[in-house]
This record gives structure tokens, sequence and C-alpha cells, in this order.
């Protein structure tokens, strides 16, 4: 442990602070050395605690005004001048001080050995992080963590079921998460737009297929993640996960005889418009721009003709038809949406008005009376059977089709996961296997609006009951419902530049004031900020890259962090 | 240059915070502004201090000499070896030593006696006095309104930072400046009048290899 200790780089003592407004640091290396964000250790070895923080802050400080406002190598030489530095000049940090960790008393003293054998004995706890409870004393030395640290807050890169996200920005050290944790809750990946969330979103994926921790269901709205696709910034070659997980991974194309980028999906789904029930029209009042006397209208068709049947006959209607009655007035004529109507008492116009809006719903090609097989069933088959898919939109690229479709599957996999759920608690059968979803453009799905109205949102408040949990992927995390928002476990944020986007993004997290800052700083690419309930503490990181080298890592089961200048010496045969 | 101990003066009058001795001495090497001194304790221990003050008296002769034209060369040599008035030397104690004991940065706990001998400190003892601790003996300096602060330090690093430098440690001024920063840097104009002085003794800083 001592050994560790004296591995960590120090830069600083404390000097202040509190609980409330962070702790105050003396930096007593050059400001550059240190980056906000940066997670450090306070306390030596011989303390009885060690916590751990984040930089939240760096300022410019003097004893003295006039020795910051006076630009002293004017008045003094160089070799006196520049001594101010760190004496009457200097940098202090606000460290937000998160965890703690007992070490006990120090392993000289014989209290040591009494103290281990209690732990050894079972008679104390092991120890381990807790949330910070106190702080450390005055004069406290405060190094950057090291690799020992990382691995003892977010758990050794090679232990069962983590998955390294990235590396310190700092340092390099690897910081994993715990995947069994992570699909506890239901999660989201956010950032501004080309800040890499289908990259971060990948290695999430392939982390979790690489691990076995959860089935997963990709609604993959732009066909970037089933096969190879071009980043369209790079113009490089992505590997798609189908490509690295062929056994694993089953791509659906959306639509009978789909393509998707020119290749053929493992089977393709078709909707079967007894499947279509009146709340998934309403999902789309938005984008189908519906009147408010439409769901009257959908629950009159549902009592007519069946909450099975109604979508095949209100289409089969015939919009505007009249004949000549037998007085010899024009009457609507009996296949006719307004004839339905009359019949009963459902206002005429109106149900004229939803049955010409439904013309795009109608129109779909994938929305057939008779679907060639049950996808739907094969695609929870898969998922039950611990096999992964990625249902590929194709040329159904339109929010129509996303809302729609996602919407009903999702429906239907959380049925079949709530009846096994049920069958397991009630009758000892096998326990369900972790649903993961991942949303992408999520806020369409989970906005105000229509949160309330989606299987997503019951999802997202059910937590872990029936084993289905949401990875939702957006740009735009201020559009999505609060409520929604504040279950979300982990949360995987790239750079942000609004105001409303950092406020949701960092909702019902203690210190947020301190990371809002952090999260708008961010790089726009390549690094993101690690919060919420599935990580020990918030941590900037600098995000694996999704290549060649990452996946020879995953195969190989190690990954490296930046490495030591004796490792490159090593390699260049210098030692 | 390497410098010996050697006698300059005798004491004229003393107290704990320092003393005051007169000497007829009138060369070269004549006690400087700013060296350190050392004046016994009895028979074993001595008091150290630094010279912050050289007075030279008029008496009637001189007063009329000054104003006659025509001095002979030999009445003014005279008047300086010979005179009936001694140049004074102020000194502020700084420390004391025990027999046998490294130096402490204490006020002594006596003063000298009347007629000792003063002697000017060797390099050897400059350089073992200002080592000893964290220079606590630049407090005395610094807490007296009545001396010339920014002048006498100055005029002390100088010679100290010397004396260091030929027993082979240049780097000494600059710990010396270091640590007078942090000890003024709550009195921003002392400090820059301290360190404008001192740019002005000490050109340059040389660091530790």
């Amino acid at each position: 442990m001592t050994e560790e200790i004296q591995s960590r780089k120090s830069i600083g003592y404390v000097v202040g602070g509190g609980l409330k407004e962070n702790l105050s640091v003396r930096l007593d290396v050059p400001a550059e050395d240190v980056q906000e964000g940066a997670f450090v250790v306070i306390g030596s070895p011989r303390d009885e605690w060690l916590f751990h923080g984040l930089i939240t802050d760096i300022r410019l400080n003097a004893s003295d005004p006039r020795f910051a406002g006076d630009k002293s190598d004017l008045r003094l030489p160089a070799h006196l001048a520049g001594l101010f530095y760190g004496r009457t000049l200097f940098t202090d940090l606000e460290v937000l001080p998160t965890l703690m960790t007992e070490q006990g008393p120090p392993p000289e003293s014989p209290d040591y050995k009494a103290w281990q054998a209690a732990i050894d004995a079972g008679l104390r706890d092991q120890p381990r992080p807790l949330p910070i409870k106190t702080i450390p004393a005055h004069h406290s030395p405060v190094s950057l963590a090291g690799e020992q640290d990382i691995a003892l807050i977010f758990g050794k890169p090679d232990a069962p079921n983590h998955f390294v996200i990235g590396t310190t920005r700092e340092q390099g050290h690897p910081v994993a998460i715990d995947l069994r944790k992570f699909v506890q809750r239901s999660s989201g990946v956010f950032g501004a737009t080309g800040t890499g969330k289908s990259f971060l979103t990948r290695l999430l994926l392939a982390g979790l297929i690489h691990h076995d921790v959860a089935s997963i269901l990709v609604l993959d709205m732009h066909n970037e993640y089933g096969f190879d696709d071009t980043a369209s910034d790079t113009g490089e070659q992505v590997t798609g996960l189908k490509t690295k997980f062929s056994a694993k991974v089953r791509v659906v194309g959306l639509g009978a005889g789909a393509t998707i980028r020119g290749r053929t999906p493992d089977f393709n789904l078709e909707i079967a418009m007894r499947d279509i029930q009146p709340e998934d029209i309403e999902l789309l009042t938005r984008e189908l721009n519906l009147k408010e006397t439409t769901p009257t209208t959908l629950e009159a068709l549902a009592a007519t003709f069946g909450r099975q049947n109604w979508f095949q006959e209100f289409k089969s209607m015939k919009s505007g038809g009249v004949i000549e009655g037998e007085d010899g007035k024009k009457v609507p004529a009996p296949d006719s949406v307004a004839a339905w109507a009359n019949a009963h008492g459902v206002n005429v116009m109106a149900a004229e008005g939803l049955h010409s809006k439904l013309r795009r719903v109608f129109s779909k090609d994938y929305i057939v009376a008779e679907p060639a097989s049950d996808a739907v069933a094969e695609i929870i088959k898969a998922l039950e059977a611990g096999q992964n898919v990625v249902l590929s939109f194709g040329k159904h690229e339109a929010d129509l089709d996303y809302l729609l479709v996602s919407n009903l599957l999702t429906r239907r996999i959380r049925s079949a996961w709530e009846a096994r759920t049920n069958a397991y608690r009630s009758s000892g059968k096998d326990e369900p296997r972790p649903l993961v979803i991942a949303v992408e453009e999520a806020h369409k799905l989970l906005n105000r609006e229509n949160a309330a109205q989606t299987t997503f949102s019951t999802i997202a408040r059910e937590l872990r009951k029936y084993y289905v949990t949401l990875l939702i992927i957006d740009q735009r995390p201020s559009q999505i419902y609060d409520e929604v928002m504040s279950q979300l476990g982990t949360r995987i944020s790239g750079w942000l530049g609004d105001d409303d986007d950092l406020r949701a993004v960092l909702s019902g997290l203690a210190g947020r004031d301190a990371l809002r800052g952090m999260l708008a700083r961010l790089q726009p690419k390549e690094e993101v900020l690690l919060l919420g309930w599935g990580v020990p503490m918030p941590l900037p990181v600098r995000s694996r890259r999704y290549d060649e080298n990452f996946w020879k890592e995953l195969a190989g089961g190690t990954v490296k962090g930046k490495r030591s200048e004796k490792e490159i010496k090593e390699d260049l045969g210098l030692v | 240059m390497s410098e010996k101990a050697y006698e300059i003066g005798r004491l004229l009058r003393a107290g704990i915070s320092g003393f005051v001795a007169g000497t007829r001495v009138l060369v070269q090497d004549a006690p400087r502004f700013g060296a350190l001194v050392r004046a016994p304790l009895g028979e074993a221990d001595s008091i150290y201090g630094i010279i912050h003050e050289i007075n030279i008296d008029d008496d009637g002769l001189v007063r009329q000499l000054v104003t006659t034209e025509g001095v002979d060369a030999s009445v003014i040599a005279d008047q300086r070896v010979n005179r009936n008035v001694p140049m004074e030397m102020s000194v502020l104690a700084v420390g004391y030593r025990r027999a046998d004991q490294p130096p402490r940065h204490l006020l002594p706990p006596r003063a000298p006696l009347s007629l000792d001998l003063i002697y000017q400190c060797d390099d050897e003892e400059i350089v073992t006095f200002t080592n000893v601790g964290r220079f606590g003996y630049l407090r005395h300096l610094l807490h007296n309104p009545d001396l010339p602060v920014s002048e006498l330090i100055a005029a002390h690093i100088q010679q100290a930072d010397a004396a260091h430098r030929a027993a082979g440690d240049p780097t000494w001024a600059r710990r010396a400046a270091e640590e007078l920063i942090l000890l003024l840097r709550d009195d921003y104009p002392v400090l820059m009048q301290v360190l404008g002085a001192l740019s002005d003794a000490i050109p340059e800083f040389e660091v530790a290899p």
C-alpha cells in the first residue's frame, strides 16, 4: 500500500474548505500539470482515512492583490521575480470530495495488527470506498490518483464483467465500469452532435455483448450498428457488431425484402395490422398533426371492430364516398368513413380527418394483414436465447416509422419479459435474462408529450423489475421527460453546449453545480463524463477509440492505459 | 575570497538586543555594514550580531580642521589614527552559541561586557551560523522598525553569499531570498524594497545542480 501511495504524483495540500463548499487545495506544481476533472487522492499512508475527489475548479490567487496586479518582472530581475510563484502567487484547486476509504492505523503502529486481524476474522467490514462523510485535515497531502486508486474505486479492468470505457485524462489510467450494475437500471449516452455518441454506444454494446451480461435490442434508426459503416466525419470504415459477433448478433430489416447497406439481414420484420393499437396512433399525434378528437375516434373504432381489427377495417374504409339514398338524397357510401361515423355517433369530420392523416401509416409497406412470419416472436426468441438483435430501419428512416415500430415492438417484448418474470416469481421457472433496449434519438419517444404513452417510459420507471432496461442515446437530453431522466442509473455524457441539456444530464446528482462546468468544457470529441448511480463517482475520461486495437484488446481481455516511459524504452531496447 | 576572523574593536555598551563597539581601526578591511560579528559571552560562549550602523562622531579639533584651508596630510592622518573619539559600530544581536553546540537564532541570555573584544566572523563561522535552521535570524532584522531593513539585508546576504560560494554552495542566496519572500509576503511594500535592494546586491542566482 505504501509503495502504491508513493507512486502517486503529489500536487499540493489541503488549505481549507468543507463538505458543502468543497475543499481548497494549494497547488505546489505548475497549474498546467493538473486539469479540471482530475481524480485526486487526499491523505497519506499514516492517515486513517483516504479521501477521493474530483478537481472542479482551478483558481489563481495571491497573498496580496498587488503581487498579482503588478507585473513584477518589470520591477525586478527575472531571477527574483520568478521566486514569487508558489510563495506570493499561487494556484488553488477546488476539489469535490466524493468518497473515502478506511486505511486503518499506521501499518507500523501496534493497533494496525489488531485492526487487520479484525477484518480477517470478519469482525470488521473489509475497507471499501464509502460516500464522503467527513473531510481531511489541514495540510493533508493531495496527489493525482494512481492506477491502483482508479482500480480501487472503479474496479480492476480485468475483474469479471468490468469493461474499460476509457482512460483518465492526465495519466491515462484505465477506467472500468461494472456492466452488471450498468444494466440494472436504465442508462443514457448523451452529447451534442458530432461528439462521438455512436462510437461510444458501439463500445458499450460491444462490451455488453462480449461480457454476455444481457441481451440487447438495438433500435437502429440510422442503420449504424449492425453492418459495417463509414464514419460521416473521417470517412473511415467502422466495424459493425454483426461483423465481430456474427453468431451473437442478428440483424433484422424492417419490411419484406429490406436490405441494409446492400446486405441482406438475417430476417425481416413485418408488422401485422392486428398488432397496431390505438395508443400507437396516439403516440404519433405530433408527427401526424392529429386533432384533439383523435382519442375519441380511436376509442370508437376499437369498440366497433375490436382492438385487433380496427386498423385493418379503418384502412379499408373509403373517405368521401357517397351514394344516392332512397329519398334521392346523397348519403355516405356504406363502406365509407362517414357511414361508420354516422352509425356510431362519431363526428364525421373528425373521423374523416383521422382517416386522411393515417394514410401515411396505411401506406407503409411493412404493415401487412398477414406477415410472412411472426418476426416479433422470432426477435423475442432470439433475445431470450441470449442473442442480440439490431433492428435496422433501412429505408424507413422517418420519425413516423421509428416511433411506430419502436413502441409497438418494445411493448410486445416487455409483455413477454413481464410474463416470464411473473412465471419466475410465482413458479420458480428460469430467471429471465436481462434485456437492454438501445434507443437512438430517444427524445422522440421520451419527450414530455409522449413519455406517458410509450412503453419506454414505463420501462425506465420500472427499473429492473421486469429485467428490461433502456440505453437511451440522445443529443438533446433536455427534451427527455424529467421523470425518465431522473431514473437513469448510469449517464455517460460527451460535450453539451446547451444550458438546458447540461441541467438535464446533471439532474438529481450531488455536486451538479461543480460538475456543470466540467461537462461544458469537455473536449468536443473522445472525452466523456461518467455520472450517476452506476459509477462510484463522477469522472471525466478519454473514451476508448473504436478501432482495430479495441477489438484486439477485447479479444485479448487486456487494456493498456498510457504507456510508461519505462515501457516505451523497453520496447526500444534502451533498458 | 575567503575571509578570516579578526578583531574589529572593543565593546562600548551592550544590551540583550544588541551592542555598540568602538574601534580606531581605519584600514581597508574595516568592519562593514551587514557583516556578521561575534562577541564573547563568558569564557566559552559567543553572541552573534550583524552590524547595522557605523558612526564617526566629530570632536572640537575636527570641527576646527574642516574649516581650515591647507590642512597637512600628516595632520589628517594623525587625526584619524590617534583620534580621541572612536568609530562606533552598532550591532544587532541575532543569535548566540554555547560551547560545543550549534548556534541558535535567539537573543542571547545576557549581554557581553564592556571592552570585550569584538570579532568579524570568518567564512566558516558565517556558513555555520547562516545554515542553522531555516533563516530564523532574519526575523530579528525584519521586525526592527529602526533599521534600514532592505539595505541591511541586501548587504548581509551579499557577504554571506560570498562565504557560501567560497564553501561550495552557490544556492544559499536563492534560498535566503525564497525565505524572505515567505516571511514578507503579507507586507508588499517592505518585500519589494528588500528585493529591490537584493537585486542590486546579487545580480544572478545559481540553482542547485
